[in-house]
């Protein structure tokens, strides 16, 4: 039984090896310079060599992309808290006509891609003369992340005990002052977890934003930084890629340190609750 | 009495029709839009108008050799990753599970941490490991003395599909395997300890306790994978190889990308899309239907 777990633990640690070596391979060449690390690809740096991350904030937007993409991600998060909540609380709790039309519509689209539809988007954007703009952005990720938002945090208030908003009807509360002083605080973790699965999802979004935004200057992280690969391919300063690449990657990596606890019980919820 | 009732109603009103809306305007819309153009001619810059083609748009798809190959890969890549993926994450969550290691939740936070990174970053970053010169893939051939199977991984036709394959699965396989631990946690654990004692192997208990037990959660992942797979390949094909060599890692969405924006074919761009939708939506059911008849069993 101990050399079972001795061979389990040594192949543990070689996928952690596989899983984390790109992310560590990545950080180290940003410290290295282009002939460093066109000589030695794999070796550690020989020294802290910023100066590719000034050239990163110098040869791309990636400031104005994180701007950007903040701002998407403040509109997004506002709309989805804002009526994610009560259409979850409603679902979960009353009955009315139509109910089990809307549950299934929305369950319907959890399993379809919305990059699926870009074309159609884009086209239909511009139209509405809504490209380039970020506010309505912010409405397609609401849009595409209320199906999966819903669905989680639905789940999450049937767990809560009715006992509590009986009470509060027999105090003559309204629906309305139940939801807000009695579930919202109830379902706070549920609404956290909710948040920060979204704000991963939001953040990350390639297709959509990329034939949405086409201005660079309002470009997101991740459109931002395609770009600067195009673009680095022919000019070949992998350094300055290298830093662009650990700017996006410390910060997420610091997000998760924090809400990983979150992120991971966001998904097991997910999964189970089917 | 009606005052109250009233006041129920308004309340459901106000906390449906907001995110129903918004649903309906960007995503159902649009959709209805593309299979109301996919009857067209329409393109990019409206140049000639717009006139109703009928179904000239899907005659002409099937015998497109470009969207038969896209079609293919797309295909392909909806089987193999998905059966990796979720092979890779179910045999992880049973390590994690059974194995009785201390540091098992630290290898479920680490193997997590591909998914929630920027796909667009990782695309990048696996370019590197599979570059031809300095690429991590090809140097460690070289140690290994395999030098004869170096290549350019991502600029050969017959591992560019693969090398996506792969860079799919490395991101993903942590995510499923939380969904699939968090279901074999909640395996009664008297199950084990009875099976255990009437001496039942470690491979039996796995195949008559675990794997039923977390059945449905695997068909759940599955669809999960499949239609995550089908979106993220996106990136990847774009980012690593732009369809290449050749078209050879050319996907469904990159193609609907490339005759929509690239060559302003909306119509036709429609038509792929249309397809694609209904195609995904039959997948997703049938993977559905299969898990009812399972159960009916």
């Amino acid at each position: 039984m101990k050399i079972v777990r001795l061979v389990l633990r040594i192949l543990l640690i070689l996928i952690t090896i596989v899983v984390i070596y790109p992310f560590v391979w990545s950080i180290f060449s940003s410290f290295k310079t282009n002939e460093e690390f066109l000589a030695s690809p794999f070796s550690l740096p020989s020294g802290l060599y910023l100066d590719n991350f000034v050239r990163a904030f110098q040869k791309s937007n990636i400031a104005g992309n994180f701007l950007s993409s903040i701002i998407v991600l403040i509109c997004t998060l506002f709309l989805v808290v804002l009526f994610t909540v009560p259409a979850s609380y409603v679902l979960s709790r009353y009955r009315f006509a139509g109910r089990r039309l809307i549950k299934s519509f929305f369950m319907a689209l959890i399993f379809v891609p919305v990059s699926l539809i870009m074309i159609p988007l884009f086209s239909q954007m511009s139209s509405m003369h809504l490209l380039n703009n970020r506010i309505a952005l912010s409405f397609v990720y609401a849009a595409m992340l209320y199906p999966f938002s819903i669905f989680l945090l639905s789940g999450y208030m049937e767990s809560i005990p009715k006992s509590y908003e009986e009470a509060a009807e027999i105090d003559g509360c309204s629906p309305l002052r139940t939801l807000v002083y009695i579930i919202t605080p109830l379902a706070k973790s549920g609404i956290f977890t909710v948040v920060l699965l979204d704000a991963m999802n939001a953040f990350n979004e390639y297709a959509i934003a990329l034939v949405l935004i086409t201005d660079q200057a309002k470009q997101t992280i991740p459109v931002g930084i395609a770009t600067l690969y195009e673009a680095q391919r022919y000019a070949t300063d992998w350094g300055a890629l290298f830093a662009a690449l650990t700017i996006v990657i410390i910060p997420t990596v610091v997000f998760y340190i924090a809400g990983q606890r979150y992120l991971i019980e966001g998904v097991n919820v997910g999964g189970i609750k089917e | 009495m009606s005052r109250k009732n009233f006041q129920r109603n308004i309340f459901i009103s106000f906390s449906i029709i907001p995110p129903l809306l918004i649903t309906l305007v960007f995503l159902a819309i649009p959709a209805v839009r593309a299979f109301c153009l996919s009857f067209t001619d329409a393109n990019m810059i409206g140049i000639g108008g717009t006139s109703f083609t009928g179904l000239e748009n899907y005659r002409y798809m099937f015998s497109d050799q470009v969207f038969m190959k896209a079609f293919r890969n797309t295909v392909i890549l909806l089987i193999v990753v998905p059966l990796i993926t979720i092979t890779v994450s179910l045999i992880l969550s049973e390590i994690l599970h059974r194995g009785n290691l201390r540091e098992a939740g630290f290898y479920r936070v680490v193997f997590f941490f591909p998914s929630i990174i920027s796909l667009t970053v990782v695309a990048i970053v696996w370019s590197f490991i599979f570059h031809p010169t300095m690429g991590l893939v090809n140097s460690m051939l070289d140690f290994l003395h395999l030098s004869q199977m170096k290549r350019s991984w991502l600029g050969t036709a017959e591992t560019a599909l693969g090398s996506i394959a792969f860079t799919l699965v490395w991101q993903a396989a942590g995510y499923y395997l939380v969904m699939i631990l968090a279901a074999m946690t909640s395996i009664n654990n008297d199950y084990y300890e009875a099976a255990t004692i009437d001496g039942a192997g470690w491979f039996r208990q796995f195949v008559y306790i675990t794997l039923p037990e977390v059945k449905n959660i695997i068909i759940i992942t599955i669809i999960l994978s499949m239609s995550g797979t089908l979106n993220l390949s996106f990136t990847l094909s774009t980012i690593m190889t732009n369809g290449g060599p050749n078209n050879a890692s050319l996907v469904l969405l990159k193609y609907i990308y490339n005759q929509g924006m690239t060559n302003g074919n909306f119509g036709y761009s429609m038509a792929i899309t249309v397809f694609t939708l209904l195609f995904s939506i039959i997948l997703s059911i049938a993977v559905q239907k299969l898990q009812r008849r399972e159960e009916a069993v």
